[in-house]
């Protein structure tokens, strides 16, 4: 038996306070597509990032086409023909292509860069794997299926063997998968190997040759046939319990209009409609969907309902009252409640205390405040309740909100904007990134809210919750609503064509 | 997609013609032949240098992502330590001398701000203390003693240092005793011909040769930094630090070496000073020279070619108060009026009507001052580049592009 491509043994990884790795066999045969799948947190990445060079396991050893080796920086990793696409693309904007996939690995002529040989090997590469790209284009315009195709091509310039893909779909419509999942059959007919981290079990099953499962830092099961296995094991074994799926059960719509948007355009500075003449109309008690593929004018959709970017023309009408001209705070003070996209730019200050963050955007109101005054002591309890309720995993809540896991964080912003009975909640991927507990807690949340008779507009590039989440759905293409479709009847795949506009 | 059209040279050498030709007019207009003199070429020349240089030294920095706002005092320990290595050994020791200065300097930077990541502008202000006291304190230990006192050393200022050779064209610019053609030419003030030569004549006449070094920096920064490996490393440690990471870039050894590059350029500024503008170091020389090299670069959108059109723009109006211009600055009114007037239709043209009305009031207030008075005043000239300063940042610097991790703190590994 040949050797294989990637083998670990005992791999254990420590961390302060935490184990990210603990006693991990893997093994990854030659030429084949193998799919790692764990939740969010089970240990999936650092062990990646362990094959790749970024860590160093405390324990265990890797072996590479048979022999044991130290990898101590990524550069080793990729002397060795491992490459890897990371989840957040690592790419300079204002780089060209061809220079994002050169560097470090520059090919010289005299001492300067031979950009001819360069764009050569590119466009060889392109042709023969079908990954278009313009090399001299900037990364800056690219969409995101591009930009994977750039990372995959940057991998492949290294004369990588192994490629490590690291939740390669999480940022992809259905048809982008299509295409990558096409790619990489390319890839492993010219005998490559690939590693496909997911924890989406249908992708899993569609295109891999074995599977593995992780859990709690962990391998629970590993080289599964995906032929013999069922996508319900393979959640069983990820959660290691049932799985919450998103749902609603009974209508709860009301005939009262919460929010009433009619005719809103908003522009960049430049002029251009990135929002145009939307009208959109939420109910009390109703879950309103937004389906559209990033940067389709839902971030600024979005921002202009907080108030935190100016309506060109049109209205916004909260609860009868014309908000068009309220700033943000007053929104805020009037009960709109907002789960910012990017918890980290927007919904946290990383490196404040939990209790202070409690208070972001509520800084007016009780508990947090009384008169002028900043209330510590009710903020503080407040905090500490919503830990408790919304099962916030902390050791206190003194602690930098840093420290939590992206899960935690979510669940605190979700308790903050829920406290103070909100009329209105603008939730914009409120589950991006988080584990599948913290997932079906904040599912949970939003049910309940909306039985108490909350509107709620929710964006999100998860296809199922927008679909099992949502009483109405609409599609957003450049700035526009295109289509209203029915979340009882609708598939994914459809949802995906209407999104990309193949289909209207 | 991107409706902005990409300049070529040819469209920067209309520009610069276009430029030449409205300065020829308004100098014929006004009788001021201080406008395109062969002398202010000359002294702009001399007084862009050392801000083109500490201009460069910040361009280094902030392409691999550290602001180097110590470039003043980086400056400074340059003059320091040319002039003590200058007039014992003479100038180009002197030169080298300044290099290592600054190096040293930005040594410390580096070591603060990528090694500690010390917050890049309060290790740069720390800097610019340290150098300057630093300097001070030496010039009082080693000037203000024994041999280098009977130079004529002390404890504000070093012993003089031997200039640096200056060369001019031979035949055109009166080189090594040739004819000066240029010269004749300039003094017969001809609409537009005696101002090409009073041009050419300052960029050829008596020119050092650490200016025509300082020259050659422009295409060879360009080349280090946009075709070599080189330099797209440390280009990509500015834009991504954590992408050049994952692709095996060592970016702290790059920001070390684009850093200390930055801190030698700096020196260089320095050394500058006290081998070709002024023969000796002085307490207080640089007079802000290092942060209106920051304001160049800005201005150039840091890029090599950018940061030395707008060194030249600030050398010229230092060179304005120098040569007591008041009379060219009075010229130079109708110049920016004319500007104006071109900005204002221009504005109009893409309908932005505010900024057109704006730019249109400017410029009749200024035509209004130009036909009223005969020169300006002494003060306004002297307050000139600063003035340049402050309006060329708050009118360009809207659609500028820094790079995108300057400044900020990176750390091995922490990528999230």
């Amino acid at each position: 038996m040949p050797d294989a491509a990637v083998r670990l043994t005992g791999i254990t990884k420590r961390f302060p306070g935490v184990v990210a790795n603990r006693d991990v066999d893997l093994t990854i045969e030659r030429g084949e597509v193998h799919a790692l799948c764990g939740e969010n947190g089970a240990g999936k990445s650092t062990l990646m990032k362990i094959l790749y060079g970024m860590q160093r396991p405390d324990e265990g050893t890797v072996e590479i086409d048979g022999e044991q080796v130290v990898l101590r920086s990524p550069a080793d990793a990729i002397a060795r023909g491992i490459g890897m696409v990371h989840q957040h693309f690592k790419l300079a904007d204002n780089l060209t292509v061809l220079e994002n996939v050169i560097l470090g690995a520059e090919p010289r002529r005299f001492g300067r860069i031979d950009f001819a040989a360069a764009r050569a090997a590119i466009r060889d590469m392109s042709a023969r794997y079908g990954l278009r790209v313009d090399p001299d284009s900037l990364v800056q315009p690219l969409g995101v299926g591009d930009r994977q195709r750039v990372e995959i091509l940057k991998v492949l310039y290294r004369g990588a063997k192994v490629l490590i893909l690291d939740e390669p779909t999480a940022v992809l419509v259905p048809q982008e998968v299509d295409e990558l999942f096409a790619n990489l059959r390319e890839l492993r007919a010219e005998g490559l190997t690939v590693l496909f981290i997911s924890h989406k079990l249908d992708e899993v099953l569609s295109v891999a040759d074995a599977i593995s499962v992780i859990r709690r830092g962990t391998t629970v099961a590993t080289r599964l046939d995906p032929a013999e296995v069922t996508a319900r094991r393979l959640a069983e074994l990820m959660v290691g319990s049932e799985l919450p799926t998103p749902e609603l059960r009974e209508s709860t719509v009301t005939d009262e209009v919460q929010l009433d948007v009619a005719g809103l355009t908003v522009r960049t500075p430049e002029g251009r409609a990135v929002v145009d003449d939307v009208s959109l109309r939420i109910r009390r008690g109703e879950i309103v969907g937004l389906a559209g593929v990033e940067g389709n004018g839902q971030g600024e959709l979005i921002e202009a309902l907080m108030g935190i970017r100016p309506a060109a023309s049109g209205t916004i009408r909260y609860g009868g009252v014309d908000v068009t001209h309220w700033p943000t705070r007053r929104r805020r003070e009037a009960g709109i409640a907002y789960i910012p996209e990017d918890r980290h730019r927007h919904g946290l200050v990383l490196e404040a205390p939990l209790w202070e963050n409690r208070m972001l955007g509520h800084q007016t109101e009780r508990p947090n405040a009384r008169g002028p005054w900043i209330d510590r002591r009710g903020a503080r309890r407040d905090t500490a309740r919503i830990a408790a309720e919304y099962d916030v995993r902390t050791p206190g809540i003194d602690v930098p909100a840093g420290a939590l896991s992206g899960g935690n964080q979510q669940k605190l912003i979700v308790g903050r904007e829920m406290s103070g009975a909100p009329k209105l909640l603008v939730a914009a991927h409120p589950t991006r990134g988080i584990d599948v507990g913290a997932q079906a807690a904040i599912w949970d949340a939003l049910r309940a809210a909306r039985a108490a008779g909350l509107a709620v507009l929710l964006v999100s590039a998860d296809l199922e919750e927008l679909i099992g989440m949502s009483d109405t759905l609409h599609v957003i293409l450049r700035g526009r609503l295109v289509a209203e479709v029915d979340p009882r009847s609708v598939t994914p795949e459809d949802l995906g064509s209407a999104m990309t506009g193949a289909v209207s | 997609m991107n409706a902005v059209k990409k300049l070529r040279l040819p469209h920067y050498l209309l520009i610069a013609a276009g430029l030449l030709v409205l300065l020829s007019l308004v100098r014929v207009v006004d009788g001021a032949n201080d406008v395109t003199s062969s002398g202010t070429v000359e002294a702009m020349l001399r007084l862009a240098v050392p801000i083109f240089l500490a201009g460069l030294g910040g361009l280094w920095a902030e392409r691999a992502g550290v602001i180097n706002i110590g470039l003043e005092g980086m400056m400074i320990l340059g003059t320091w330590t040319g002039a003590w290595a200058g007039y014992q050994w003479g100038p180009w020791i002197g030169v080298l001398a300044g290099i290592a200065g600054g190096a040293l300097g930005g040594l410390l930077h580096a070591v603060a701000t990528v090694s500690f990541g010390v917050d890049h502008i309060v290790s740069g202000v720390a800097i610019n203390i340290l150098g300057l006291g630093l300097t001070q304190f030496l010039a009082g230990l080693v000037f203000n003693v024994g041999h280098a006192k009977e130079l004529g050393g002390g404890p504000r200022q070093s012993p003089p240092v031997d200039p640096i050779t200056k060369i001019s064209l031979p035949v055109l610019s009166g080189g090594g005793g040739t004819p000066d053609w240029l010269g004749s030419l300039e003094k017969h003030h001809w609409f537009l011909v005696s101002d090409l030569a009073g041009v050419l004549r300052g960029l050829t006449h008596q020119m050092s040769l650490l200016t025509l070094v300082a020259l050659l920096l422009v295409p060879v920064s360009y080349f280090v930094l946009w075709r070599t490996p080189f330099g797209l490393r440390v280009r990509s440690c500015g834009e991504d630090p954590y992408a050049a990471e994952s692709l095996g870039v060592r970016v702290y050894r790059m920001k070390y070496a684009a850093v200390l590059i930055s801190g030698g350029l700096a020196g260089l500024a320095g050394a500058f000073l006290v081998t070709v503008a002024a023969p000796i170091y002085q307490d207080g020389q640089t007079a802000g020279r290092g942060f209106i090299g920051l304001a160049a670069m800005i201005f150039g959108n840091w890029r090599p070619g950018g940061l030395a059109a707008g060194s030249l723009l600030f050398g010229y109006t230092d060179a304005m108060n120098v040569r007591d211009g008041g009379q060219a600055v009075h010229a130079l009114l109708l110049f920016v009026a004319v500007l104006l007037v071109a900005v204002a239709a221009w504005q109009a043209w893409r309908r932005s009507f505010l900024a057109a009305g704006l730019a249109a009031v400017a410029a009749v207030g200024l035509l209004v001052w130009f036909l009223d008075s005969d020169v300006v005043p002494g003060e306004l000239v002297s307050f000139s580049p600063h003035l340049t300063t402050l309006l060329v940042l708050a009118l360009a610097s809207q659609r500028l592009r820094m790079p995108a991790a300057d400044g900020l703190r990176y750390r091995r590994g922490e990528a999230r």
